[in-house]
């Protein structure tokens, strides 16, 4: 197999594998497998496939350092933007299904309750990295620029695991799991700068 | 993760009540018949469906019933039992509904100890010979903002309290329930500190409304609601309406409940439903009725104001959470 036919390959399986979840999901709202609060069920969803998708985007880069196929680096935007579109079917799921769009307890609710405003900051964070995501945007603004700005996931990432950590109740594993991999990415990152400036 | 998922079968092909319950008339007619016949003198054991059997002849007979929720419709069987916080069986809410098959409520007994004059272990059926049932359909509200209308079958806590004769020490009543992490998976990781622990004042465990339930909708208690035996404090959040019971000690001074203990900030001792004292990280004023969209909004003490209030008279509220 050529290299390109294998870039499109996992370009394929990145978009089979970001898109199925939403099937499934389609698929158990219609046959009303989501339980007693399916809106609840529909929020939790969305927001931890788009969290683990952010963590995935992050995880390209390493993966392409570590085993040097450029396949990663071919899909990394994709991914990127299968985040991006999760979390933003997160935001609204929870206006509409949890929030059933009442605008003056929406807006209390960002105001008041600090999960909601890490959640929003961290989407609002991403917002202009989905924008300057296509390659003439990119050109135009240069690599240096361009990279810099790209940094702002592992904020939004950080967010969006701290949005995670301060609604849970009691059990603290999946927000650790969370926390714990954005770690070591960020760690991997930051050695990985390091080495390359010397 | 693969789940266990309940099998479903289409309406036509489950055996109506009628029909079930004459089938099990005839079979427990044969089997009393046969009994007697063949075995005169032998003592059957009976430590093994021993209150089951009682209760469910009691479940057969016409309880008074009586509406505590303003004529609201009760929240369907399904959504009661499907959508459930019983951290013993894990931390989702449909874990219960998954793994409460595990409890094992037969033979099942209660220890009621402390400041009382009758202390002692009694087997669940010897409890239950005592209490005229009836059925209260109460509101429930969760602290995590979400609510169901419940049709109990219980008997009021004051009721079994009174029978053991509490002291003039007894100032508050702890609840304890099961302990056993073979069967209670939750139970294996410390998410709280294990077993589940509750306490009322107790004048709030001697209040008419305070319920020990063994039933719903007419049927013995569901595992993931409690069974077999559970406290329902219809004015407070449902964590303090502590399912399993094992033990209740009538104490002077009170220890923590498990919420408590976990975090003070968040879960206060009284735990009365109040839609102007939020928890720190989400609005009370409001809640999600299961099975209904849109929010409604709390009332205070649940409804149950006019029955209540009195006992936290002159309290600070916003302190005395």
């Amino acid at each position: 197999m050529d290299r390109r036919t294998a870039n499109n390959l996992f370009r394929l399986l990145v978009l089979v594998g970001c898109s199925a979840p939403a099937a499934w999901l389609g698929w158990q709202w219609f046959f009303g497998d989501l339980g007693a609060v399916p809106g609840e069920a529909v929020v939790h969803f969305t927001g931890k496939t788009g969290l683990i998708l952010l963590l995935l985007t992050i995880a390209f880069s390493p993966a392409f350092r570590f085993t040097g196929w450029v396949g990663f680096m071919a899909a990394r935007r994709q991914i990127g933007l299968w985040a991006f579109f999760w979390l933003v079917a997160h935001m609204l799921a929870w206006m509409g299904l949890d929030q059933y769009w009442d605008w003056p307890w929406i807006r209390r609710e960002m105001v008041e309750l600090p999960y909601i405003r890490y959640g929003v900051a961290a989407l609002l964070l991403l917002v202009p990295l989905a924008v300057t995501s296509f390659e003439r945007v990119r050109k135009a603004m240069g690599w240096t620029a361009w990279h810099w700005l790209h940094r702002l996931i592992y904020v939004a990432a950080a967010l969006g695991v701290t949005h995670l950590w301060i609604l849970t109740r009691a059990d603290y594993l999946l927000p650790m799991l969370f926390a714990a991999v954005l770690a070591a990415l960020t760690l991997f990152r930051l050695i990985d700068a390091a080495i390359h400036r010397q | 993760m693969s789940r266990y998922r309940y099998p479903s079968i289409p309406e036509s092909q489950v055996t109506p009540r009628e029909l079930f319950e004459s089938r099990r008339r005839f079979l427990n007619t044969g089997l009393a018949l046969g009994a007697a016949a063949v075995a005169p003198g032998l003592l059957w054991p009976r430590s093994s469906h021993a209150w089951q059997g009682v209760l469910e002849a009691r479940l057969d007979t016409q309880l008074p019933s009586h509406d505590l929720a303003g004529g609201e419709a009760p929240t369907s069987l399904r959504d009661i039992t499907t959508y459930n916080n019983f951290y013993e069986f894990g931390t989702g809410k449909r874990d219960p509904e998954t793994f409460a098959h595990r409890l094992v409520t037969d033979p099942w007994s209660l220890t009621i100890e402390g400041e009382v004059d009758k202390a002692g272990t009694f087997a669940l059926e010897d409890v239950l010979k005592h209490q005229e049932l009836e059925e209260r359909i109460y509101r429930l509200r969760c602290v995590e903002a979400w609510s169901k209308v419940v049709p109990w079958i219980g008997f009021p806590l004051a009721n079994l309290l009174k029978r053991h004769e509490p002291t003039s020490r007894a100032r508050y009543v702890v609840f304890e329930s099961i302990h056993d992490p073979d069967n209670l998976r939750g139970q294996r990781r410390s998410v709280l500190d294990w077993p589940y622990r509750e306490v009322l004042r107790i004048d709030e465990a001697m209040h008419p409304l305070t319920l020990l339930a063994v039933g719903l909708y007419g049927e013995i208690l569901p595992n993931q609601s409690g069974a077999p035996i559970r406290l329902v404090v219809p004015w407070k959040y449902g964590f303090k309406s502590i399912k399993s019971i094992v033990r209740i000690s009538l104490v002077e001074e009170r220890p923590p409940s498990s919420w408590e203990e976990r975090n003070p900030e968040e879960y206060g001792f009284y735990a009365n439903v109040n839609p102007q004292v939020d928890h720190p990280r989400w609005s009370q004023a409001r809640e999600r009725r299961i099975g209904e969209s849109g929010r409604r909004e709390t009332l205070m003490f649940n409804g149950y104001a006019d029955e209540v209030a009195h006992l936290y008279a002159g309290m600070d509220l916003q302190r005395h959470y």
